[in-house]
């Protein structure tokens, strides 16, 4: 069942194109790898989706519904940078999650918080980057969404961090939930997605499966996308 | 989900605002303190009055600016910097945010009015009342201790009564004046509001653009009320007052109802511009 349907989706900033004409259509119960270099259009595309930005022309159906308050209901969204109040303490954002999801699960994100040493009464700006990206982590894993969409999510953490990240987004999403990752560090995240959409220069160059790319290359996703896009 | 929204807002903007506005209380209370010892008895002490006086009204002035600039800074930080991409991810409209804000915006800007008529109308009190006590004069001091409401309600042979001072009965007074301060309220959180909304047109430089919004619709209002109230008060300067009339009572009489007729057309038109702009596409850069 198709989850999210881009019917000639374009942006434009003034003269600038960012994105041109994208179709694609993401089914659930898989994980897609958004796969560009930087200005691409990947992050573009994600705020479409989320409603950040409105289409130029074309338009974003999830869940063949347009974007509106009913698809921010299904979709869970990391971006990448903070986007909470520092000023608020970890317990007053999951109290803010818990009242307007109502599919956020307080007892695993608390879980999460206790495992990773991170106490709930501390304001987020006493935290240090790392820790404020696995709060927010926590807090889009611990829905039960139907899609996640996580933006850069291992992009600026050490290489436990990742590991760390990875393992929370495997183990925590629902079987019949999409996720969408959008990254440049590739190799890490390479054995964990089903598909892979290449988009260059606002366009999309590829959008397969990977273990299709793989049988016909014979090469990985992280070789593939280096020679696409080979400076 | 308006509740909702309406709980965190008030919960986020009450961290800052309790303790600015728990400050007008402490000046308060720390004036009539002072206005209550011998401090200012002798005219040596005349100097010292005049920087506390200066001092009270300075950190009067702060307390509202503040108030004023953080409802601004809290709607413009929450809806379009990092914070909108949690704002508007969440399953609600940007009516429901646009509205969250704006009432818990104008509750603290009316609160803080409020409390600075209140804390200048106890210092007022408390400096009359000492002065009356410390110069022996009964008659003032019982009128201070009977109560000022009652007494000045009796027209006597040698006062005006307050409804000849002010045009109002003291209960009508009070209630004018608070439905100015309301209407003050409302259109001037709109006001920024809009002016916020209106940068966002702007494809750069967003903020200075809302600022420089903000100073000409300020310079534009500011024109237009001072044009509405000329009107009657040119007529009350040109008319004869009739036995008995004091200008006063009619400047009031006048001033009350243009002022906040004036204040609540302001604010439906700011209220509608924002409504339509807060109803346009979302574009978070």
């Amino acid at each position: 069942m198709t989850l999210i349907e881009c019917r000639d989706l374009t942006k434009k900033y003034g003269s600038h194109t960012a994105l041109s004409n994208i179709n694609i259509q993401i089914c659930r119960g898989h994980i897609i790898g958004l796969l560009g270099p930087n200005g691409s259009g990947k992050t573009t595309l994600i705020k479409l989706i989320t409603g950040l930005l409105s289409p130029s022309a074309g338009a974003v159906y999830v869940n063949e519904e347009p974007v509106g308050v009913k698809s921010k209901n299904l979709i869970s969204y990391l971006p990448d940078h903070t986007y909470l109040d520092k000023h608020m303490r970890v317990r007053d954002v999951m109290d803010f999650f818990e009242d307007f999801y109502q599919d956020f699960d307080s007892m695993r994100a608390y879980d999460m918080l206790n495992k990773l040493d991170i106490n709930p009464n501390h304001k987020l700006k006493t935290l240090s980057k790392g820790n404020q990206e696995k709060v927010q982590l926590i807090l889009v894993m611990s829905r039960r969404a139907s899609l996640y969409i996580l933006d850069e999510p291992i992009a600026g953490v050490d290489p436990a961090a990742r590991d760390y990240i990875l393992n929370t987004i495997l183990s925590n999403y629902d079987e019949n939930a999409s996720i969408l990752i959008s990254t440049h560090l590739i190799s890490d995240i390479e054995n964990i997605l089903d598909e892979v959409i290449f988009i260059q220069n606002g366009a999309i160059h590829t959008h397969a499966s990977v273990d299709d790319l793989r049988l016909k290359d014979h090469k990985s996703i992280d070789t593939i996308f280096r020679e696409v896009f080979k400076c | 989900m308006l509740s909702k929204l309406l709980k965190h807002e008030w919960k986020s903007v009450t961290k800052v605002l309790f303790p600015v506005n728990l400050g007008i209380i402490l000046l308060t209370i720390i004036g009539s303190i002072i206005l209550s010892t011998e401090l200012f008895d002798s005219r040596e002490s005349f100097p010292l009055a005049l920087f506390l006086l200066i001092l009270y009204a300075l950190s009067l002035m702060s307390f509202t600016f503040i108030t004023m600039i953080y409802v601004y800074v809290r709607f413009y930080k929450n809806l379009f910097t990092a914070e909108g991409y949690l704002m508007y991810t969440l399953p609600v409209t940007p009516i429901q945010l646009f509205h969250s804000k704006f009432l818990v915006g104008c509750f603290w800007c009316t609160f803080n009015s409020l409390l600075s008529v209140l804390s200048t109308t106890i210092l007022g009190f408390c400096a009359g009342f000492h002065a009356a006590a410390t110069d022996n004069m009964n008659n003032l001091v019982n009128f201070y201790l009977d109560g000022a409401l009652s007494d000045t309600m009796e027209k006597t042979a040698e006062t005006f009564s307050f409804s000849d001072a002010f045009g109002y009965s003291p209960a009508v007074f009070i209630l004018m004046l608070l439905l100015l301060l309301l209407t003050c309220c409302v259109s001037s959180v709109l006001m920024g509001y809009l002016s916020i909304l209106l940068g966002q047109l702007i494809e750069k430089y967003k903020l200075a653009a809302s600022i420089g919004f903000y100073i000409v619709i300020y310079l534009a209002t500011q024109t237009i009320t001072s044009l509405v109230m000329l009107i009657p008060n040119l007529h009350l300067l040109m008319s004869e007052l009739e036995p008995g009339e004091n200008f006063m009572s009619k400047y009031f009489i006048n001033f009350f109802p243009v002022t906040i007729v004036s204040q609540m057309i302001l604010s439906i038109i700011f209220y509608l511009a924002s409504h339509l702009l807060m109803r346009r596409k979302v574009n978070l850069d």
